[in-house]
């Protein structure tokens, strides 16, 4: 039952390194793929939010969020 | 004069209503289509645009232009998808129902056919040897805890929307695939470190040799009662171990291929290395339910070898005789039977 035990502990643990592993990696779409005369998205403007939960408008307030783009917002787009 | 004048308008009514339809011909003639749809020209302008079956004689997929970094998301229409999702959506749910209910439904007529294979008691009986040691324990435990997940999450990508959505809804479904979806890519790197080490631990133990043909030609102790000689793990054993190595190095590198999507493959490649990953899948599941039944429920003392990690000896006898005399060679004592603290098997 140790075993057992010890087993499952070990197999959080490593899947949660590997989680931090992985994600310290990851880019979101918008940094990946904008270039300076093209942006893929607007974090905070588009439709499912900067964290993907649907909700555009809670994810602007927190300071630290996580790849927020700086520098000035663009305007949407007239035509 | 008052007829001169009605005279008048009427006939510049009538100029002008037979001049109309000759101010608007040059109109007319730009847009040649009548109000019926048919081209008095008979051209068919729907019909001859440009369509998909023009534009795949150009090339094999249809792409568009993009103007950002990623030059794969001017791909539009690629005809390999097709195929890839006719296989995902079509056939693999019922080849794996096929696979998975097929061994259930196999184990279970086992099962009442033979019942469950027991051990005749002899003077050895109720004596212990230790069958695995703690690191043997663990390396199993963490592959097979993993593994269970990666299962369970794993047949919810094909069976969930299908089974599990109907009964929970959309809203608890999708939290739990989202949740199932993160166990599956997280746990996937234990599982791969547990068969790595599992394979460097046992492989010694599992070389293929003539004792393993004997063993076959035997039936393995199925069939009748009388048990054939073994070593430390039977043909069946081998079967299992040989089995988690390639297929676990198979899920493992298919499944990196997708984890780090465009590294090596493009969009095809990581297709097919879904296909594998998924057929191999379902095999190796419906491998591991009958290493789960033979190792639970079809042989009694068998889980005890990784439940404690003790076994009776009149079991180890019985089914590993070659093993146990090669172990009490060891020590002319024997002092793996009876004690407190029983040495391990390596």
């Amino acid at each position: 039952m140790k075993a057992f035990i010890v087993a499952v502990v070990a197999a959080i643990g490593l899947a949660v390194a590997a989680m931090y592993a992985l994600t310290s990696n990851q880019r979101f779409a918008y940094q990946a793929f904008a270039t300076t005369g093209a942006r893929v998205s607007e974090p905070g403007t588009n439709l499912v939010g900067e964290k993907w939960t649907g909700d555009p408008n809670t994810n602007d307030k927190s300071e630290s969020a996580h790849g927020k783009a700086t520098g000035e917002p663009s305007h949407p787009k007239r035509s | 004069m008052r007829r001169a004048v009605t005279l008048l308008s009427t006939l510049v009514v009538g100029t002008t209503l037979l001049a109309a339809p000759a101010a608007f011909a040059p109109a007319r003639a730009q847009n040649p289509i009548t109000q019926d749809g048919q081209n008095p020209m008979g051209a068919k302008p729907t019909a001859d645009s440009v369509n998909e079956e023009f534009l795949f004689k150009n090339a094999d997929k249809i792409t568009g232009r993009v103007s950002i970094p990623d030059k794969k998301s001017a791909n539009l229409i690629q005809p390999q998808g097709r195929e890839y999702q006719s296989f995902r959506e079509r056939y693999l749910p019922w080849i794996g129902a096929a696979f998975i209910l097929g061994m259930i439904a196999a184990l279970g007529a086992f099962f009442l056919w033979r019942g469950r294979i027991l051990t005749d008691d002899t003077q050895e009986s109720g004596r212990k040897i230790l069958r695995f040691n703690a690191f043997e324990r663990f390396t199993h435990w963490m592959t097979a805890v993993c593994f269970i997940i990666l299962s369970l999450s794993g047949l919810n990508y094909i069976f969930g929307k299908r089974l599990l959505m109907p009964l929970i809804g959309p809203e608890a479904f999708g939290a739990l695939a989202q949740w199932a979806k993160y166990s599956h890519v997280y746990l996937a790197w234990p599982f791969m470190f547990g068969v790595a080490m599992m394979f460097v631990v046992w492989i010694k133990d599992n070389i293929p040799n003539r004792i393993d043909w004997a063993w076959i030609k035997a039936g393995g102790g199925f069939i009748g009662k009388k048990h054939p000689h073994a070593a430390r793990f039977n043909a069946g054993q081998k079967g299992v171990f040989w089995m988690v190595a390639g297929f676990g190095a198979a899920m493992g590198v298919t499944g990196l291929m997708m984890l780090f999507p465009f590294a090596l493959l493009d969009i095809n490649g990581m297709q097919v290395m879904q296909v594998i990953h998924a057929l191999i899948g379902i095999t190796f599941i419906a491998g591991i339910l009958a290493h789960i039944y033979i190792g639970t429920l079809g042989m009694k003392g068998a889980y005890d070898a990784m439940g404690s990690g003790k076994v009776d000896l009149a079991w180890a006898r019985a089914h590993h005789d070659l093993w146990v005399e090669k172990e009490q060679a060891k020590t002319a004592s024997g002092p793996q039977l009876g004690g407190r603290h029983p040495a391990p098997a390596e």
